[in-house]
């Protein structure tokens, strides 16, 4: 706890437009002329909506000067030593070398706890300004009780706020059975749409969701008009649900799936229908092959052997995601150079990004709410008020209906990033971020 | 000579010399420099927005400044680590100052005798003595500094964090950071008002303009957003900045909305918006303050504005990824 006269001093020194300043909105004049003042609207704490009718006025004033003035009086400003969980499986084969036969390396691995060291480490000159000292904690365990088990050491330990690094059966268990605990979980590495459904009250998700990467997907091949897509699957799980939210996004947009096939993987001439490229790939009339592989043993030999001469786009050739190196707008160069300088010259992945960006919500939420108070600090994070940077040249936050951090995607090649979507031309009625992932509208809790 | 400069990061001696004491007007040549990020060049445009010259710079020119004589173009090229300096007579590359790494944005010393320099790359406000080309003073700021300016004094001088949401304020003499002010999400760039009271930073990607009062290096009154009709605020990412002489109009260009804004420096009234290219950043006064220019990254070109009607004149293709603009007149 600071003393009363650093307090004053804290206060005085406003912070991000949330306890010192107001924000004034100078709204649309839809025909400015000279002399015309902007005429003035008063904003609700919340703002959305109702903002920007050719007025202005302070925001947020009456929500947030008894916080002021309390913290001046009470000398309540928080001031603490902070540690933020993250907690992971043991060994995760997700993040081992993808070695393939005779041990190649086709990508290297890395644990993704790097991007959550790395957002707490360059957020601590905020943390230091408002006399916060972050740390990360960083656990693991091997199945789902070891999981809530450390958890459970975690949250008595103090912490309020875990970035889980989980497969995604893992976070439904761990998620599930910790509902009720004054913890908010964030889900940084799995992206099966299912867990957006669950409306765990205490789960967040800053990966992006399968539905968010093929509506990004789909925007680009509607913009190219290659709609006539050839949809190719591999037979697990993972797979299955690649090939779901891809249908799911194609519907939206009225492609025309003109046939959806199983591979595998071997040469065995009974079943050459579904190992053989070339086969597998014909007898149809298509734009561009979508497969869904993540394993990739099977997509990686696809480009340039299909039948007909076209794209392949999914677990290979374009590839969604929401990083990829070679970006280099919007000071994704610097994230990325810092992020090779911190592991030893590893590129960032998408998972990398994502529990990046979760360390950094929860690092401003803290220095943003300044509450001892778990719940103003979990509120924060969830609320329209947070406004992070995740170099990509516009603000995120999460999704109220499905805490589902909107954020746009990147669509790339090995080398270069062709597109980031919202692609241009793709409107929504109030942000069009949300026309990535399931919107409101659409999103039902199961 | 007249002092024409009025953009973010204008050496803050030269516009309170400027008002204060009427200096003789030497003849400009007219022509306006445009850096080019991707093109790794200095356009030099003509006073009928023809292009007569581009010189080839070390890699990713981006902010730009005249010496006080104006004979010298200096040129912060992010991607070899260097300033390079254009004779402005012969249009020539005629030295290169070593910095740190990625230069972004500089500032000189009144005196013109240190530059200060944010690198981009290693978190760093470099302070560089111009004769010997030392770096004198490496200061510690938030990751990715941006914004630099220098008080007419020369004893102050603000850096931006673009990842910290903070603008640091650094006692020059020492080169210790003595305050931290906490503005809006990711701080880009500078202006000082002629009366030296103001100091204006664009928040990138929380739409908003924070006014520190210099007096007390505290946040004054609310943040300001403009958003043109038909945007949302979201669509707003303002960066560059610029201020007429006598602080009558301010410019702020809107990013990716396409846009610039002009508004009353007094009263913060929204006079015009005026649709430019896309993503919308740096922007200049010519110095008899009758036209604006205005960068636009993504559009590969600058719009020309006329500042007594407020409307664009003319869009003029320069170069891949237009970042500064600046004019010898």
């Amino acid at each position: 706890m600071t003393s009363a006269q650093d307090v004053a001093t804290s206060v005085t020194s406003p912070f991000g437009g949330e306890v010192g300043a107001q924000r004034r909105v100078r709204g649309p004049s839809s025909a400015p002329r000279l002399g015309q003042g902007p005429l003035t609207l008063t904003l609700s704490p919340q703002g959305e909506g109702t903002r920007g009718r050719r007025r202005f006025t302070p925001r947020l004033l009456s929500s947030l000067l008894p916080l002021a003035a309390s913290l001046l009086l009470s000398g309540a400003a928080f001031s603490a030593e902070i540690k933020i969980g993250y907690l992971g499986l043991k060994d995760d084969p997700r993040y081992h070398p993808d070695l393939v036969y005779t041990r190649i390396e086709i990508a290297p691995g890395g644990n993704p706890v790097d991007g959550a060291t790395m957002g707490v480490e360059e957020m601590k000159v905020v943390s230091d300004a408002v006399d916060q000292q972050v740390g990360l904690d960083h656990q693991e365990a091997t199945d789902a009780a070891s999981l809530v088990a450390k958890l459970d050491q975690m949250v008595k330990a103090g912490e309020q706020f875990v970035i889980l690094d989980l497969p995604a059966e893992l976070v439904d268990q761990v998620a599930g059975q910790t509902r009720e605990w004054p913890v908010t979980l964030l889900n940084a590495t799995a992206p099966e749409d299912y867990l957006r459904q669950r409306c765990y009250p205490n789960l967040l998700h800053t990966a992006a969701s399968d539905r968010m990467l093929s509506d990004a997907m789909v925007q680009l091949l509607r913009t190219r008009n290659w709609t006539k897509v050839l949809m190719l699957v591999g037979s697990e799980p993972r797979d299955k649900a690649m090939a779901a939210a891809f249908r799911a996004s194609a519907e939206r947009q009225r492609f025309n799936i003109v046939d959806e096939r199983e591979f595998t993987l071997a040469t065995d001439p009974a079943n050459r229908e579904k190992n053989n490229s070339l086969l597998i790939t014909g007898n149809a009339d298509y734009d561009v092959v979508f497969v869904a592989d993540h394993q990739g043993e099977f997509s990686r030999y696809l480009p340039y052997d299909t039948q007909l001469p076209r794209l392949v786009v999914g677990s290979t050739g374009l590839v969604a995601s929401e990083w990829q190196w070679s970006w280099d707008r919007d000071g994704s160069t610097q994230v990325t150079s810092r992020f090779e300088k911190l592991t030893d010259g590893r590129r960032m992945t998408g998972q990398d990004w994502s529990s990046w960006i979760a360390a950094k919500a929860v690092v401003t939420a803290y220095a943003k709410a300044r509450s001892g108070d778990y719940q103003k600090t979990a509120d924060y994070i969830r609320g329209n008020r947070l406004k992070i940077d995740g170099a990509k040249g516009v603000q995120l936050n999460f999704r109220p209906w499905d805490g589902q951090m909107r954020f746009p995607i990147v669509l790339a090649t090995h080398n270069a990033v062709i597109a980031e979507a919202p692609l241009e031309g793709f409107l929504h009625q109030t942000n069009v971020l949300d026309t990535l992932g399931t919107d409101e509208p659409e999103h039902k809790c199961q | 000579m007249r002092f024409t400069r009025r953009t973010f990061v204008a050496t803050a001696a030269a516009l309170v010399a400027a008002s204060a004491v009427p200096r003789a007007v030497a003849k400009g040549t007219g022509m306006i420099f445009v850096s080019t990020e991707k093109g790794n060049e200095v356009v030099v445009l003509d006073r009928s927005l023809a292009v007569v010259k581009r010189i080839a710079t070390s890699r990713r020119p981006r902010d730009m400044h005249f010496n006080a004589a104006k004979d010298l173009l200096y040129v912060a090229c992010g991607d070899d680590d260097a300033i390079d300096v254009i004779d402005v007579a012969s249009l020539e590359v005629v030295d290169s100052i070593p910095t740190g790494p990625s230069p972004e944005v500089f500032a000189f010393s009144p005196d013109e005798k240190v530059i200060y320099v944010s690198n981009e790359e290693d978190s760093r406000l470099e302070a560089i003595d111009m004769e010997t080309r030392v770096s004198i003073q490496d200061i510690p700021t938030g990751a990715e500094p941006e914004g630099v300016l220098v008080m007419p004094d020369g004893k102050t001088a603000y850096v931006t964090s673009e990842v910290a949401d903070m603008v640091h304020v650094v006692d020059t003499t020492t080169g210790a950071v003595t305050k931290n002010i906490l503005v809006g999400t990711r701080p880009r760039r500078f202006i000082l008002t002629p009366d030296g009271t103001e100091l204006w930073v664009s928040c990138e990607l929380s739409s908003e303009i924070y006014v520190i009062d210099t007096a007390t290096n505290e946040i004054k009154g609310d943040s300001l957003i403009f958003v043109p009709p038909g945007f949302r605020e979201e669509d707003v990412t303002p960066v560059g900045m610029a201020v007429t002489r006598d602080g009558s109009k301010i410019l702020l260009s809107l990013g990716r909305a396409n846009h610039i804004v002009i508004i009353d420096g007094t009263t913060h009234d929204v006079l015009q918006y005026v649709l430019v290219g896309k993503r919308a950043w740096s922007v200049d006064l010519s110095s008899d303050e009758t036209r604006a220019y205005v960068a636009n990254g993504l559009s590969d070109d600058i719009t020309v504005i006329d500042m007594a009607s407020m409307k664009p004149i003319q869009s003029v293709p320069v170069g891949r990824v237009p970042h500064s603009v600046v004019i010898d007149d």
